[in-house]
């Protein structure tokens, strides 16, 4: 039992890594020639971990060949048009302005019912909405609605708004995250003290901060493990 | 993509480059090794033409332990399952000197031969086995 264990971990931190390498677009949006990669993978994995008679090489040369064969492909595909099409396919427009094109359909082995699934799924119910729905080589369906039935943005509006600006995390669960801190050129008692400031409470401690985060213009949000969350302005921040 | 990525996929491919390597010339080395000590056997069998002498008993001594040897580095590339037949034989022979059953005990050291051709072809890098 402790070699299955220990076969286990081996494999396991092997799995990780060659997901590590073969980058995060492996987890979202498969191609084709990833998603084969992912499901050999997986079966690989379990084999050397219950058969105690095979070797685990037998289990990590396989995925590493695979880690090398995937990156060759991307290299290849990320400098081929042709090749990237060849081994990924390519966007096909499903829908037009003429209406559903049915031949694409066929190609792609939908049925009308596949089509209006992916269609619910992007938030339109109506296809005399939609302008162009486009299945993408991932297997994702992307819509541009119709003129009218686009959401109207400020722009469209003409509404003069402030530039939003992405928050970032200065204490999270007690601690705090001190790459985030320099990059926002805080030192850790300031910190401590917007936290204080801010609960009106001198005797407040650190583990018991469940979140602090800032933006570049000062917006902050503070809440307690233990308590209910506050927004409330702090100084501008520096570096970001 | 970033340097050390590259660096990564270097090393794989020369990690594999060694297993296979590595693989291949130990597969081959030691099963010409315990060939070779077979015919050698063969050969001492021959010319005293009984079992009972301290030549044979320390040849085969010799082969067993130069096959368990063997064996033990072997399970960390191959399945053990596959490889499980030579030392089986081994130990039929061992028995067969203390019988004197000289017949059998040839036909052991054929098998054992036999096996050596088999895991030879199964082991190494040749399109039979990639087909």
């Amino acid at each position: 039992m402790l070699t299955i264990i220990i076969r286990s971990i081996i494999i396991y931190l092997i799995v990780l890594l060659v997901f590590r390498l073969m980058g995060k677009r492996q987890l979202g949006q498969m191609q084709p020639f990833e998603l084969v990669l992912t499901l050999i993978i997986a079966d690989l994995a379990t084999i050397p971990m219950a058969e105690v008679a095979v070797p685990v090489l037998h289990g990590i040369v396989p995925l590493l060949t695979l880690v090398l064969l995937h990156f060759v492909l991307t290299l290849i595909s990320r400098n081929s048009q042709k090749f990237s099409k060849f081994i990924s396919g390519k966007p096909i427009i499903i829908i037009n302005p003429k209406g559903i094109d049915y031949s694409a359909l066929k190609k792609l082995n939908l049925s009308t019912d596949d089509l209006f699934e992916a269609l619910r799924g992007c938030g339109y119910f109506n296809i005399s909405q939609i302008q162009y729905a486009i299945m993408e080589t991932n297997g994702k369906v992307s819509v541009m609605p119709k003129a009218e039935f686009s959401p109207a943005t400020n722009g469209d509006l003409k509404n003069e708004v402030k530039e939003s600006y992405l928050p970032i995390v200065l204490v999270s669960e007690g601690k705090i995250i001190k790459e985030n801190i320099s990059l926002a050129g805080l030192s850790e008692e300031k910190v401590l003290n917007i936290i204080k400031e801010n609960l009106c409470k001198k005797d407040t401690k650190l583990k018991e901060v469940l979140l602090l985060t800032v933006d570049q213009t000062g917006q902050a949000y503070l809440q307690l493990k233990e308590g209910e969350g506050k927004s409330f302005t702090t100084e501008r921040l520096v570096k970001i | 993509m970033k340097i050390f990525h590259y660096i990564n996929f270097i090393l794989i491919f020369l990690l594999l480059i060694g297993i296979c390597v590595i693989e291949d010339v130990m597969v081959s080395d030691s099963l010409y090794q315990i060939q070779k000590q077979c015919f050698m056997i063969e050969r001492i069998v021959n010319e005293k033409e009984n079992l009972k002498n301290m030549d044979l008993v320390l040849a085969v001594d010799n082969l067993e332990y130069k096959w368990f040897e063997d064996e033990s580095k072997m399970c960390y590339l191959v399945n053990h399952k596959s490889i499980q037949e030579i030392g089986q034989e081994i130990s039929k022979i061992k028995l067969y000197i203390a019988e004197d059953n000289i017949n059998d005990f040839l036909a052991s050291i054929d098998s054992i031969k036999f096996y050596c051709h088999g895991y030879l072809h199964f082991m190494g890098a040749s399109i039979h086995n990639v087909l």
